[in-house]
C-alpha cells in the first residue's frame, strides 16, 4: 500500500515537472495547443467525409463504425499522453548511455521512464474518441445501458495496458540492439487495423489481430459486447487476459534488458 | 566497505568490414567478436577513503565505475558495497550512493535549479526537515546560491558541475562516485569542487571514489591510487608508494654557456645508463637532464656535471607524479 502511495507520488511530481517545463517555454506551448485543434477538426472532418459515404459495412451501420473508432482512440490516447516516453528509450535513451540516469534512482525503471514524460498531442485523440463516442451513442441508445456504459469505462484502462504492453516489450528490444524505434513503430501500425471490424479482413489477418498483436482485442471485441451483448466471456475477457499477458511479458524482457545494457562509452 | 573481487566484463563487439558494402554484408552474416572490457579487477576501499581511479582513455575505468553503481551487470566477479550487491538490490543500494558522470547531468534541463532538488528530494524520500538543512549546507558548500533560481540551461559547465554534485549528495549517501568530475573545467572552479570534495569526506567521512585525467585532483585528494590500463589493475597503493616504486627518475637541471659541451657530456657511457634511464633536453642555454636515481645516485650525478662543465643556476627536481603516470601509461600502450 504504501508504495503504490508512493508510486503516484512520484508520478505526480513528474507530471507537474512536465507542466512547469511546458510553461517555461509559453510560445512553443501556445502554438502546439493551437496546431493541435486544428489538426483535430480537420480528423473530424475527414472521417465525417468518409463515413457518409459508406453507410454500412459488413453489417455494420456507420453509426456503429464510427464508434468503435472513436472508441479504440480513448485507450491509445491514454496510452500516448502518460507512457510515450518508450519512444525514446527505443529512439535514443539506450542507444546514448542516457539509460545510466535511470540505475542510480531507486525508483523502479520501467515506472520512472513511463512516468517521467507526458506527449500532449495525445489530448487530440482522447478527445476525438470521447467526441465521436458522445455523438453516436444517442442514436445507438436502444443497446446501451447504464451497465454497458459501466463495462466500457471499466476496461478502458486494461485497454490502454495492451497498447503499454505491446510498447514496452519492442521498446526492451533496444536494450539489445541499442535502437527498436523502427520495431516499436511497426508493431504499434498494426493498430491502424483496429479502427473498424475486424469481420472486413481475411481470415490470416483476423487471426493476427486477434491473437499475436492482438489490436482487434482493443477496440472491436469490445465494442461487440457494448453495442450487441454477446459473448461477454470472450469479447471482454481476452482485452483483460491480454492486457496481464502482454504486460507482463513487458515487464518480465524489460528487466531482463536492462540486466543486458551496455551504457555508452564517456 | 567496499570490495571488489575478480570483477570482468566482457562486450560483444560486431565486426563490420569497412564501407556500405561491408555494413551490407554485416547485416546478413553478422560476426561479432568478444572484447573484454574490464578482467578480472581486485581492489578494497575502506570507509571514509577517497580513491583515485586512473588509467588512459578507454582503459576500463568507466566501466568499472558503472559496475560499481548498478548501471551495468558484470560478466564473473563480485562487488560488493555497504553490505550490498549492486544489481542485485540495486532499489535500496542506490539510496545509499551518489554518482557525478562529468560528461552527463541529471538535472532538469529546462526548469530552474531548484525544481531538479524538489523532485530528488521525493524520489530518494529525504524527509522536509533534513532536507532543507541539507540544501543548506550544500549552498554553503557549493555556493549555489547565486544560480539556484536559473534554468539548468542557462548554468555555465562550472555551475553546472557544482549542481550536479549537490545532486548526488543531496540523499547523505555513504559512499560519492565522481567519475571525471572536473572534466573541463577552469583552475578556479576546479579548486573549488576539490576543496568541498574533501570537506564533505572530513565531515561525513563520505568514501569518495573518483576518476579523472587531471592529475592534481589525485594529489590533492586521494589518500590511494588503483591504476588500471587494458582493464587490468597495475599499480594499487598510495602516492608515496607509487613514487617509490616507479618514481625514482630525478630531474637535474641547469644552465650553461656551451650547451654543445652539455651534450658531449657522455653520461651513458660514463655512468652507463640503460635505454630508458636518461633522457637529456636542451633549450637555449637550459640543459634538462632525466635520469633513475637508482642506478647512478643524484650526488654522483651532480659531482659529475660539475666537474666537467662550466654550469650556473643548478636545481635537482623530485619525480613528479605526472612524469610517472605518463611514463607508465606508455609502457602499457608497448
Amino acid at each position: 500500500m504504501k508504495k503504490i502511495k508512493r508510486m503516484f507520488k512520484i508520478h505526480r511530481i513528474f507530471m507537474a515537472q512536465e507542466f512547469k517545463r511546458m510553461m517555461e517555454y509559453k510560445g512553443d506551448f501556445i502554438v502546439g495547443i493551437i496546431g493541435f485543434l486544428l489538426i483535430q477538426l480537420s480528423n473530424l472532418l475527414f472521417l465525417w467525409i468518409i463515413f457518409s459515404q459508406i453507410p454500412n459495412l459488413m453489417g455494420w451501420s456507420m453509426n456503429e463504425v464510427i464508434f468503435i473508432y472513436g472508441f479504440s482512440l480513448i485507450p491509445k490516447g491514454i496510452d500516448h499522453f502518460f507512457f510515450d516516453n518508450l519512444w525514446a528509450i527505443g529512439h535514443f535513451i539506450v542507444r546514448k548511455g542516457d539509460f545510466d540516469k535511470y540505475l542510480t534512482r531507486p525508483v523502479n525503471t520501467l515506472f520512472h521512464v513511463l512516468v517521467e514524460k507526458i506527449q500532449i498531442d495525445a489530448f487530440g485523440e482522447m478527445l476525438t474518441g470521447i467526441a465521436l463516442v458522445c455523438v453516436t451513442a444517442p442514436s445507438l441508445g436502444a443497446s446501451l445501458s447504464v451497465f454497458r456504459i459501466l463495462i466500457m469505462l471499466a476496461i478502458i484502462p486494461f485497454i490502454t495496458l495492451i497498447y503499454t504492453g505491446i510498447k514496452t516489450i519492442t521498446a526492451s528490444i533496444a536494450f539489445w540492439t541499442k535502437r527498436s524505434g523502427s520495431i516499436i513503430y511497426v508493431f504499434y501500425m498494426f493498430n491502424d487495423f483496429a479502427k473498424y471490424p475486424a469481420t472486413i479482413y481475411n481470415r490470416f489477418v483476423q487471426n493476427i489481430i486477434t491473437y499475436i498483436i492482438p489490436f482487434a482485442l482493443t477496440s472491436y471485441y469490445p465494442a461487440l459486447f457494448i453495442l450487441k451483448g454477446e459473448n461477454p466471456l470472450f469479447n471482454l475477457g481476452m482485452p483483460v487476459l491480454a492486457s496481464f499477458v502482454l504486460m507482463g511479458a513487458g515487464i518480465i524482457v524489460w528487466h531482463k534488458g536492462t540486466r543486458a545494457y551496455e551504457s555508452a562509452g564517456s | 566497505m567496499i570490495y571488489v573481487d575478480k570483477l570482468r566484463k566482457e562486450f560483444k563487439k560486431t565486426i563490420k568490414d569497412p564501407g556500405l558494402k561491408g555494413s551490407i554484408k554485416s547485416l546478413f552474416k553478422p560476426k561479432s567478436e568478444k572484447v573484454v572490457a574490464v578482467s578480472d579487477i581486485s581492489f578494497e576501499v575502506p570507509e571514509g577513503e577517497i580513491l583515485g581511479f586512473i588509467g588512459p582513455n578507454g582503459a576500463g575505468k568507466s566501466t568499472v565505475i558503472k559496475m560499481l553503481t548498478g548501471i551495468l551487470t558484470p560478466t564473473s566477479g563480485t562487488c560488493t558495497i555497504n553490505g550490498k550487491n549492486p544489481t542485485e538490490n540495486r532499489k535500496s543500494y542506490v539510496k545509499e550512493i551518489g554518482v557525478v558522470f562529468g560528461q552527463r547531468t541529471q538535472l532538469w534541463w529546462d526548469l530552474p535549479l531548484r525544481e531538479t532538488y524538489g523532485v530528488l528530494k521525493e524520489i530518494y524520500e529525504v524527509p522536509e526537515d533534513s532536507y532543507k538543512k541539507r540544501m543548506a549546507f550544500l549552498n554553503e558548500v557549493l555556493e549555489l546560491d547565486s544560480f539556484i533560481t536559473s534554468p539548468v540551461r542557462t548554468l555555465s559547465l562550472g555551475q553546472r558541475m557544482r549542481a550536479d554534485i549537490a545532486a548526488s549528495l543531496l540523499h547523505s549517501p555513504k559512499v560519492l562516485f565522481l567519475d571525471e568530475p572536473t572534466i573541463g573545467l577552469d583552475v578556479v572552479v576546479k579548486d573549488n569542487i576539490r576543496k568541498a570534495i574533501e570537506y564533505i569526506n572530513r565531515q561525513e567521512k563520505t568514501t569518495v571514489i573518483l576518476t579523472t585525467h587531471d592529475l592534481a585532483d589525485i594529489e590533492l585528494l586521494a589518500n590511494r591510487i588503483v591504476m588500471i590500463d587494458k582493464g587490468s589493475n597495475v599499480f594499487d597503493g598510495t602516492i608515496g608508494e607509487l613514487k617509490t616504486k616507479y618514481g625514482q627518475i630525478r630531474e637535474l637541471c641547469f644552465e650553461t654557456d656551451s650547451p654543445n659541451a652539455a651534450q658531449a657530456l657522455g653520461y651513458e657511457k660514463h655512468f652507463g645508463f640503460g635505454e630508458d634511464e636518461l633522457s637529456l633536453e636542451a633549450e637555449g642555454k637550459t640543459v634538462k637532464v632525466r635520469f633513475n636515481s637508482s642506478v647512478v645516485p643524484v650526488s654522483d650525478m651532480l659531482s659529475y656535471t660539475l666537474d666537467k662543465i662550466n654550469v650556473s643556476d643548478i636545481s635537482v627536481k623530485d619525480a613528479d607524479i605526472e612524469e610517472i603516470i605518463r611514463r607508465l601509461y606508455k609502457q602499457g600502450v608497448e
